[in-house]
């Protein structure tokens, strides 16, 4: 019994120090705590300490065996931890085993994103017939039989008097007969012409857009569409409205956007003009109020439509609207 | 329409410069569509010398020109007999496009080769006369640009009018619009008619007398022709025009034809007025009847074709028979032939419906049916006429009868509208103020009196056929005002939620679900070929054979509309194939087309959900070769989509061979939740892949998506997490080869609902050791109580019960 438990704490430190593998730290695990160890020994010898010097001695040689214990088991798992990182290497620039996520069609992210604008402009989004009668996609619209703003659409016919819609405005009528001002309502879905080119396809996809109400006028419609616009271009977009002919809206509107290829220098999209034709748009007539039952002298209201390729094709850089419906994987994998 | 700048001026000053009067018009409402100088075709004919002229070795009548063109000489071949040394004369080179249409390439005459053309004025549209060439001033630049050396420029516009404003189908109406924008005014041509005398004259008593002497127009359908305007020129000489008409009318695009003809045309581009010019002596007796055709009348048209006419259609008669199909075209028995001498003009109003259905069943689309069907000046017929025959009495040396034949049945309606002012501020959202609003209406020839401090009497000009009621007014207010001057205001919009339908929202979910699970949106044409139901094999008797067709379609895959999505998909696969995009995992929403067997109605819309699966599961990739999707692949996405929209008690069950004609007998599905058919699972027949050329397998899907929106639940309520622990057995049960596994698990749940938590089926296996006709099925039961641990024991006695009734019920055996 030479050594001070001290001493023996000092020694074992230093030794963990030097060790160097777990196999000498477990030997030195052993040479201190084990039961022949020197601690365990010490721990022994305290029996033969005079009565008064026990208790501190114990409490001292515990703690030493504790600490030392830690210390142990603490340096092990350190090594085990390194000795498991060995010198083998992986290929690092293999291409990671392929998860697939699909994409959403283009026209179907636009057609959101329109919709989601709008909804935060207190927007309902509603829904109609594809295949509709002739009385809601003319006849209702104060588009007459044998009108030349018929020119206007190339229609498809089923029957004389079933065609399919031209466009998303038969929703209006059939919205405004169903439900009474103040209605605010976007109408997404697709549409269909007698027409296939560069520019067109026979099926495209229009969102019709309307808000009626006692107190309305031209200019709230310019300040819903200029929103609208800055939020789907970018609010440096520039916008002009131009008279134009619609017969169910009157005042009716064009709405140019300066060109977002050319920033209005003029370019092949724009014809050289600088002005991108958008929205049509205007004051609902109120041959439409009468033909839905609704007081002309209490309401008024305003109206757009839009086509989605169109916007589709200028926010992404697409020169051929038959893209949207040849449905090219390479194609569609991009958005 | 074409408009050109030069013609415009006639009737107005024009300040601007042509690129801001294309944009003034545009704000205006007359959309220009193309800016461009109609002499920009002489950019190839430049100034060119002659320098040497010497005869032609292998043709008595040509010459061999050298022609100096500007820094390099060329040889040209020329017949013209005025062509001489150093005389200075237009050289058009290859590629320059006459106005005749032809095109001149560099060419070899007899053995000599030439590469330009000295032109005369006629071939270049510059003048009538002469068959020499065009001699030009010796102090031109040689090379110059022929247009430039000679200061021929004229702006044309192209303006695409709305159907709306038929007013603006003419330079007038074109100028009308200008001084609104420009503040100034039309000078509208003088018109001097010097009519002879009434009374007859001794030394020409041929021409002398009222017209009501000579002839008379009976209207006999008022409705369909209001008003009919005529007067008659006798002692007239068919001839060409002079250059200055021929001219006029080349610039905006039309042909010269013969002075009379041309005049008509004229005065229709300077008013919008159709006329049309019969060869009086060709009328029988002399006079001209209104009336409606009857049902399979004949009658011959100007281009010399044969028309079977219908009621509703309006013809010209003389006193025996048909001359003209009113406001299309003439016919060919009484046209203007170079003989003519005496001829009735007509300057009529006809309604314009009639004129349109009339102009779409003949299929004859003229300028004259253009501008009446969609509504003429019924105020101007006379205006016009008198415009027409003093300009035949200037050019033709004719001679005009004394008085005009009016027959005017059905006058105009008073069109009185009533503006208040306040509701105009209001509909537009500007504060405009009374007189400028009267002053605004009154620049573009409405007539307007102030009835009170808000409203004003407003009477359209009669041009103004689109002007109805207090709404169109206030279009024109807003357009001279300017659309762009409109302060830009915003709706009082009430703070509401406004979250979309269950149907919107749901599909969203869906298209986004889908996504993830590894499909991409198509989006097909709605319309398919009538003969994809032959394609997907439908019996014969199928109801859905019944298809709403497309009358008119564009081509005949696009010639019915869709009963299903997969003929889409299966296109798509096609078309994806054939660029090499050989795995597809493809998903579309959209509505199918029921015909509901009644004529004229609309059909049943109904949106399905459809996806299709082909090629790969996993991709070939450097650790794996390209593993095949198949059957189990598809039903996994299907599962996992109903699951994740909380859709729980979803069953598959096998469909007996025939019930869905388009899958594979053995590898279809109907997929059924809650007992109510949802859609179909299922392997692509191979015939129907042979009917689409398509050589690899296919797995598709179809879900009702207005069905499954009633399914889907609203809410979703947590279960619990499980306080006790879970154990689980394994069972290997040998059974007949064509026993549905999901039969087993369904056995097991029933057996036991409270304890059995899960079922795994973890394996399947056919073959040696087991009999030929059986498969074992291994399963992994997780038992678990939701209010103690199980003791082994219990667990035991459970599974051995389970297993025992498994025995029983599926008369299996265990392994060995
Ligand atoms: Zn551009």
């Amino acid at each position: 019994m030479d050594k001070t438990i001290e001493q023996i704490k000092e020694d074992a430190l230093k030794e963990l120090e030097a060790a160097s593998g777990p196999e000498s730290i477990k030997a030195l695990s052993v040479c201190y705590l084990g039961r022949k160890g020197l601690v365990t020994q010490f721990l022994r010898s305290i029996s033969s300490l005079p009565q008064e010097k026990r208790a501190d001695a114990g409490k001292k040689a515990n703690e030493v065996k504790k600490l030392l214990d830690t210390a142990f088991k603490k340096a092990l798992k350190q090594l085990e931890a390194e000795s498991a990182v060995s010198d083998d290497r992986i290929d690092v620039s293999l291409p990671g085993r392929v998860v697939k996520r699909g994409s959403l069609h283009p026209i179907t992210q636009i057609t959101q994103e329109i919709c989601d604008i709008f909804s935060r402009l207190g927007f309902d989004i509603a829904e109609g017939p594809e295949v509709e009668t002739d009385y809601y996609n003319f006849e209702a619209l104060n588009i007459p039989k044998n009108h030349p703003a018929r020119d206007m659409q190339d229609t498809f016919y089923i029957s004389k008097n079933i065609v399919l819609r031209t466009h998303t405005s038969p929703t209006q009528p059939r919205i405004m007969e169903k439900r009474k001002p103040p209605l605010r309502v976007i109408a997404p879905g697709k549409v269909y012409r007698c027409d296939s080119d560069l520019t067109h396809t026979p099926m495209f996809q229009q969102v019709e857009g309307f808000l009626v109400d006692k107190k309305s006028s031209f200019g709230d419609l310019k300040g819903i569409l200029t929103t609208f616009i800055h939020k789907i271009f970018d609010d440096q977009t520039r916008l002009r409205f131009r008279p134009s002919f619609f017969p169910f809206t009157e005042p009716s509107a064009e709405i140019d956007i300066g060109c977002v290829m050319c920033r209005g220098k003029g370019c092949r999209v724009c014809s050289q003009t600088g002005w991108l034709e958008i929205i049509g748009a205007g004051m609902v007539h109120p041959a439409l109020f009468e033909n839905v039952g609704y007081d002309t002298k209490l309401y008024t209201g305003f109206a757009f439509g839009m086509g989605i390729e169109r916007i589709a094709m200028l926010k992404y850089g697409i020169d051929d609207i038959r893209k949207f419906y040849e449905n090219d994987l390479r194609f569609l994998k991009q958005f | 329409m074409k408009v050109s700048l030069s013609w415009l001026k006639d009737y107005i000053p024009i300040k601007m410069d042509a690129e801001d009067l294309a944009e003034a018009l545009t704000m205006a409402g007359l959309e220009v569509e193309a800016v461009s100088d109609r002499y920009n075709y002489l950019d190839t004919v430049v100034v060119g010398r002659v320098v040497e002229v010497n005869p032609h070795p292998n043709a008595n009548k040509l010459k061999l020109c050298s022609v100096d063109i500007g820094g390099q000489t060329i040889p040209v071949v020329c017949g013209a007999p005025n062509t001489k040394k150093d005389m200075l004369a237009p050289c058009a080179l290859p590629g320059t496009c006459f106005p005749n249409g032809i095109i001149l390439e560099q060419s070899n005459i007899r053995g000599e080769v030439s590469k330009g053309m000295l032109c005369s004025p006629v071939e270049l549209g510059l003048g009538i006369s002469g068959s020499g060439i065009m001699e030009l001033k010796q102090n031109l630049a040689v090379g110059d640009k022929l247009h430039h050396a000679l200061g021929l420029s004229d702006t044309v516009f192209e303006i695409d009018l709305t159907p709306n404003r038929p007013d603006c189908l003419s330079i007038i109406g074109t100028a009308r619009e200008i001084a609104a924008f420009q503040k100034t005014k039309v000078s509208y041509p003088e018109i001097n008619v010097s009519e002879p005398l009434a009374e007859p004259l001794a030394e020409s008593p041929d021409t002398a007398g009222d017209i009501s002497n000579f002839s008379s127009v009976t209207i006999i359908d008022p409705d369909l022709c209001p008003r009919y305007s005529a007067r008659l020129v006798f002692d007239i000489k068919i001839e060409p025009s002079p250059f200055w008409l021929q001219d006029r009318l080349v610039s905006v695009g039309l042909k010269p034809i013969n002075n009379i003809v041309d005049i008509t045309n004229f005065v229709m581009m300077e008013t919008g007025q159709p006329l049309h010019a019969f060869d009086f002596d060709r009328l029988a007796e002399n006079r001209i009847v209104v009336r409606a055709a009857e049902e399979g009348e004949q009658f011959t048209t100007l281009d010399q074709k044969e028309r079977i006419l219908s009621t509703g259609m309006l013809l010209i008669c003389d006193g025996e028979k048909p001359v003209a199909l009113a406001g299309v075209m003439g016919g060919m028995n009484s046209e203007i032939e170079d003989s003519t001498t005496r001829i009735l003009l007509e300057s009529a109003y006809f309604d314009p419906i009639c004129i349109r259905k009339t102009s779409k069943k003949t299929g004859l689309a003229t300028d004259a049916s253009h501008r009446f069907e969609r509504g003429t000046d019924l105020g101007g017929t006379v205006k016009a006429l008198n415009r027409a025959v003093q300009l035949i009495s200037e050019i033709c040396g004719g001679k005009i009868i004394h008085g005009i034949i009016d027959e005017y049945p059905k006058p105009a309606p008073e069109r009185i509208i009533t503006l208040s002012v306040d509701a105009s501020n209001r509909r537009l959202g500007t504060s405009l103020s009374q007189d400028e609003i009267e002053q605004y209406l009154k620049s573009i020839e409405f007539a307007v009196e102030k009835i009170d401090d808000d409203k004003l009497r407003v009477v359209p000009p009669s041009f103004r056929v689109d002007i109805n009621r207090f709404e169109d007014l206030t279009e024109e207010i807003a357009r001279l005002y300017g659309y762009n001057n409109i302060e830009t205001t915003f709706p009082l919009i009430p703070a509401e939620a406004r979250p979309p339908s269950k149907k919107i929202e749901l599909r969203n979910r869906i298209k986004q679900l889908m996504t993830c699970l590894g499909f991409t949106e198509a989006i097909n044409y709605s319309f398919i070929n009538k003969l994809s139901c032959d394609r997907l094999e439908l019996k014969a008797d199928d109801p859905k054979r019944l298809m709403m067709d497309v009358l008119n379609p564009i081509s005949e895959d696009q010639a019915t509309m869709r009963i299903s999505l997969i003929p889409g998909l299966l296109e798509t696969m096609q078309y994806n194939i054939s660029v090499q995009n050989r795995n597809l995992k493809l998903f579309e929403i959209g509505n199918v087309f029921f015909h509901t067997g009644q004529k004229d109605s609309l059909p049943d819309e109904v949106e399905i959900l459809s996806g299709l699966w082909t090629g790969a599961r996993v991709d070939a990739y450097w650790g794996s070769k390209e593993i095949s999707c198949d059957f189990y692949d598809l039903k996994g996405a299907v599962e996992e989509l109903l699951r994740n929209l909380g859709i729980i008690n979803t069953t598959f069950t096998a469909i007996e061979p025939d019930a869905c004609c388009y899958t594979k007998p053995g590898y279809s599905a109907r997929i059924i939740v809650d007992d109510s058919l949802i859609g179909l699972l299922g392997e692509i027949h191979p015939l129907v892949l042979r009917n689409y050329d398509l050589k690899q397998k296919a797995y598709v899907f179809e879900l009702d998506f207005d069905k499954l929106i009633g399914i889907v639940p609203d809410i979703k309520l947590a279960k619990p997490i499980p306080k006790f622990p879970a154990t689980s057995r394994d069972i290997t049960l040998i059974v007949d080869k064509d026993i549905e596994a999901m039969n087993i698990l369904k056995m097991v749940e029933i057996l036991n609902e409270n304890l059995v938590e899960n079922l795994h089926l973890f394996d399947v296996y056919e073959g040696s050791p087991i009999p030929a006709g059986k498969k074992s099925i291994s399963l992994r039961i997780t038992y678990r109580s939701a209010f103690e641990t199980l003791e082994d024991e219990m667990i035991n006695s459970l599974h051995k019960d389970i297993t025992g009734r498994l025995i029983k019920e599926f008369d299996a055996i265990l392994p060995a």
